[in-house]
């Protein structure tokens, strides 16, 4: 636009930018400013975002730390009554299925005999 | 705008600050701070939004919409950078964002009388028909290149920001401004031509 100026040029061309500032001249700025910050009261800042995000990693903190103490609570071996104090009593009543054996046994049982040793 | 109240001599010192320093206050939580960045760059966001999307209404939805994500994303900016072309950045997202969300894209539909000459207007709106077929020129260029001409030529950021600003190398720039130039240059000729 400017006569000294190339399209290479790589200085702004003070014309045609003052043509396309005026082109694209926004209105009334007072209103948008106002508009914009009215906005802000609205949005959480970085600040609410940290402490979201450290709320966020407490609460799994916490769900992890359940879930772990749980487990080890739920497998600690109990004195009352052990797997094998509940298992074997029904096993033991015709002598040949012990629980033991059936837990250790590399065969499944054959079903006749346990179904059998069950209904007696 | 929210935030406590400044006593006046001190939000006259802060209204003094560099962007930096206002960023600094504001990555702090200082909403007023936030504020008088957002009056600093508020024209600059709307004319750059206005080059992306043709239309000064949607521009100023995509300019505030900026403005807000600047706010929630403040954490994430390296004071050690400028802030404009950060802001900017954020701003030519926002814009092309909504331009792509737009079903009905009004200023693509190009009015034939102002690109091809058309009616000669009278001498008191030759102000307003230059910014006419200024606008008109935009709307023919890509969006990547009214964008690069608009930071290049209006707001004087250099081809290095504008990279960084639209995610394009530097040399992809210079094409890009020497481009958009070579068209708005042809029409504005013309445009002289006829008065």
């Amino acid at each position: 636009m400017s006569d000294h100026h190339t399209a290479f040029d790589a200085r702004p061309d003070a014309e045609l930018g003052a043509a396309l500032r005026a082109a694209l001249e926004p209105g009334d700025a007072a209103a948008f400013t106002a508009r914009v910050l009215g906005q802000l009261a609205g949005v959480r800042t970085p600040a609410w975002e940290v402490l979201a995000g450290w709320a966020g990693r407490g609460i799994t903190a916490a769900a992890v730390a359940a879930l772990v103490i749980g487990l080890l609570t739920g497998r600690a071996p109990s004195p009352a009554a052990s797997w094998d104090d509940v298992v074997a009593p029904t096993l033991e009543t015709d002598g040949s299925l012990r629980s033991t054996a059936l837990l250790a046994a590399e065969q499944p049982p054959e079903p006749g005999a346990l179904f059998a040793s069950l209904v007696e | 705008m929210a935030g406590d109240p400044q006593p006046p001599g001190e939000d006259a010192r802060i209204r003094g600050e560099d962007a930096s320093q206002l960023v600094s206050r504001a990555q702090s939580g200082d909403r007023v701070a936030f504020g008088i960045l957002v009056e600093r760059y508020a024209a600059q966001a709307r004319r750059v939004a206005w080059a992306v999307l043709g239309d000064p209404d949607d521009a100023d939805d995509a300019a505030q919409d900026a403005f807000l994500a600047a706010l929630t994303k403040l954490d994430r900016y390296d004071p050690q950078r400028p802030f404009g072309p950060w802001l900017m950045r954020i701003v030519a997202n926002a814009a092309t964002d909504r331009r792509r969300r737009r079903t009905v894209r009004r200023t693509e539909q190009l009015d034939p009388g102002l690109t091809a000459g058309g009616p000669r207007p009278d001498a008191d709106a030759e102000r307003s028909a230059l910014g006419e077929r200024l606008r008109a020129g935009l709307a023919q260029l890509t969006p990547r290149r009214r964008l690069a001409v608009v930071l290049f030529d209006v707001e004087g950021y250099t081809h290095r920001e504008i990279g960084e600003i639209l995610g394009i190398p530097e040399g992809s720039v210079r094409s890009e401004v020497f481009h958009a130039r070579r068209r708005l240059r042809e029409l504005l000729a013309d445009w002289k031509e006829e008065r």
